[in-house]
């Protein structure tokens, strides 16, 4: 269980990117966030494993609260929490294996890891882990020679790697075609059903939240002005969240 | 266009060229003045001119070595029965002094009969401590004969019965060319400067190292500490920077002593620090904190982050630019030599100091085709990386 409370983020700019948020995730959800461009998704999914820390409000998870966590605790509590980015974050001039290694790393010996040395049972771990997300055969490529699709999902393969409780994913599929965007959340979807991993995921398309989601939470301004299942929002609440520009995001959307 | 939103003042196209037609006058007026380019010196010295070119175009890479020599001698019994008088075989290369013997500061003609044609001689006492004694060369006619009048000086001579003997050396004509003198010195020199710039860069990157960590802003600019060794480090990058090499090198040859190399070393440590640390910051700089956010994301330490998300991003761009360094600091310390930094470019200011040209050639050839070389090899290694 994740419990976000009264989360606002001001950045030292003065934009207050989240107005009093909260929420809560009981295991096992797939949360979608919704909400225009601006309106603070990536912020709160930084908030949650505090690559982003937050100017006011608490977050918990289970009863640890992550927001009061020291370095070393944090972690801690950083290594259960996978993240997905837009922009796939991987060392382009490192190989996949070595990609997928780094989600280790939270894990690793301290020592060995500096040197480079990994265990023979993370190695077989990210091969397992690059098998199911069918790029095995890639290993010993550098990552910048994958497609796009591919680097995503050895985004995910890294993100496996640390044998996560949550997974952040902040717009996994907004870099990809739609053919693409289902495959990937499809491996999304299946840790979320098969190893029960709470799915935390901000996504753009109307379709793909519909899909997907089990639960939603609408952004605006940085305010939630929206909660509940993925059936309520129809385009009357999707325009309410989107404004004018929801005419052009269904557009995509039903594509 | 957006020219258009934001009319600037603009001069008419004609007056604005005549403008900067008179400001370039100015400025070529100005510099002649300052100047003083003295076209007559450089006609009236043309021939000083042409002699120091040729020297220079002439480079001593070659010596000249004859085929092979042999040594053959007869003895002189200085005075007359102090030794007995050696006994000439009718035929070979063989030597006979007329007259058999001698007194101190006589004449005697020294002759030597098929000793092949044409060929160069060196002509020597061998006195009778053993000692060797240089008379002068001389060259065998064309049938391959000698004949060449000798000083008996008194140090010829004899002791205890041994008598002094007339040695002869002859190389015989046709010869083979060998790397001169010259061009070992040349060698020795270019080596001590190859490696004086590879131990520079070495050094030098190392301290550039953790000088471009502190000088990336998206590393150090953070807090008011951070800040401050920030613009502290920068400062202190570009302060170094704007010294020429030559500058520093002559201040570090006054301190460690002319020609030594040493001072070419520290001279281009500096340096080298100073500017692969500012490129090296740079390039540290520019790196995508994506996979930082990532790998901080899954829990890992900052040492972590840094070897696994922040090393392979600037490995072939700090590997890239300290080969590049290093043909830079050949180049460099070429010239430094100039001030007292040893190496090839001591050598060729030596050379030149002395008038030596051709020697100076020589150095100034296998500059240029280090520098060349260096250039190709530097690019093509660099290549791999990028
Ligand atoms: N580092 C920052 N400093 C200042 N303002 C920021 C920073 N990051 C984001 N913002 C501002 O905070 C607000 C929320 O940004 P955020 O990136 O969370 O939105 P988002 O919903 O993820 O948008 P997008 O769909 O474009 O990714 C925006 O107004 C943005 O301009
Ligand atoms: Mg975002």
């Amino acid at each position: 269980m994740l419990r976000v409370e009264h989360l606002t983020k001001v950045y030292p700019n003065g934009t207050v990117a989240l107005k009093d948020v909260s929420f809560e995730v009981p295991d096992g959800e797939f949360l979608v966030v919704i909400g225009l461009s601006g309106s603070g998704k990536s912020t709160l999914l930084r908030c949650i494993n505090r690559l982003i820390d937050p100017t006011e409000g608490k977050i918990f998870l289970d009863d640890q609260e992550i927001t009061s966590a020291n370095s070393t605790e944090l972690r801690h509590i950083r290594r259960k929490i996978g993240m997905i980015f837009q922009q796939f974050n991987l060392v382009k001039r490192s190989t996949v294996l070595t990609n997928t290694l780094n989600g280790r790393l939270g894990y690793a010996n301290p020592f060995l890891s500096l040197l480079g040395i990994w265990p023979q049972a993370d190695k077989d771990m990210a091969m397992a882990a690059l098998n199911r997300v069918g790029i095995a055969d890639k290993a010993k490529n550098r990552a910048d020679a994958l497609s796009g699709g591919q680097q995503q999902r050895v985004g995910i393969s890294r993100a496996l790697m640390q044998e996560p409780r949550i997974i952040l994913a902040d717009e996994p599929v907004a870099s990809l075609d739609p053919v693409l965007a289902h495959s990937i959340l499809q491996y999304l979807e299946q840790m979320n059903k098969t190893d029960r991993v709470t799915v935390i995921c901000s996504l753009h398309f109307l379709d793909l939240v519909h899909r997907y989601g089990t639960h939603v939470i609408g952004l605006k301004d940085g305010m939630k002005v929206f909660e509940g299942a993925p059936s309520e929002i129809d385009r009357a609440r999707f325009k309410a969240i989107y404004g004018e520009e929801a005419q052009e995001v269904r557009a995509t959307a039903l594509e | 266009m957006s020219n258009n939103k934001h009319p600037r003042l603009r001069l008419p196209k004609f007056t604005g060229r005549i403008l900067i037609s008179l400001v370039l006058l100015v400025l070529v007026i100005i510099s002649i003045q300052v100047t003083q380019p003295d076209m007559g010196k450089l006609i009236s010295s043309f021939e000083k001119g042409r002699q120091i070119t040729d020297g220079l175009l002439s480079p001593d890479i070659l010596e000249k070595k004859s085929l092979g020599s042999y040594t053959i001698s007869i003895a002189v019994p200085v005075p007359c029965n102090s030794a007995p008088q050696e006994i000439i075989p009718d035929e070979g290369h063989r030597l006979e002094i007329v007259p058999g013997c001698a007194n101190p500061r006589d004449l005697v003609i020294l002759n030597g009969y098929d000793l092949g044609e044409n060929a160069d001689v060196n002509m020597r006492w061998v006195l009778p401590n053993g000692k060797l004694f240089s008379i002068r060369t001389a060259k065998t006619d064309s049938s391959g004969n000698l004949s060449e009048e000798i000083d008996v000086r008194p140090i010829t001579v004899a002791v205890d019965g041994i008598p002094s003997r007339l040695e002869i050396e002859v190389f015989q004509p046709g010869s083979t060319y060998s790397a001169s003198k010259t061009i070992t010195d040349v060698f020795n020199n270019m080596y001590v400067t190859i490696f004086m710039a590879l131990l520079a860069t070495t050094i030098g990157t190392l301290f550039s190292l953790p000088l471009s960590f502190l000088a990336a802003s998206n590393i150090t600019r953070k807090g008011v500490v951070g800040s401050a060794v920030y613009y502290s480090v920068r400062f202190f990058l570009n302060m170094i920077r704007s010294y020429e090499p030559l500058v520093m090198a002559s201040i570090f040859a006054l301190i460690v002593g002319f020609g030594n190399p040493f001072a070419g070393v520290l001279a281009l440590s500096v340096v080298t620090a100073a500017s692969l640390g500012k490129m090296f910051s740079e390039s540290v700089e520019s790196i995508d904190p994506g996979p930082i956010e990532a790998l901080q994301a899954s829990g890992a330490t900052p040492l972590q982050v840094v070897l696994y998300a922040v090393v392979p991003q600037i490995v072939p761009d700090f590997l890239s630019f300290a080969i590049y360094h290093w043909d830079i600091n050949v180049r460099i310390s070429t010239i430094i030599g100039f001030v007292g930094g040893g190496g090839i470019g001591y050598f060729l200011s030596e050379k030149i100091n002395t008038f030596n040209y051709s020697s100076a050639g020589t150095a100034i050839l296998a500059i240029i085709i280090v520098v060349w070389v260096l250039d190709f090899l530097s690019s093509e290694i660099r290549k791999q990386f990028t």
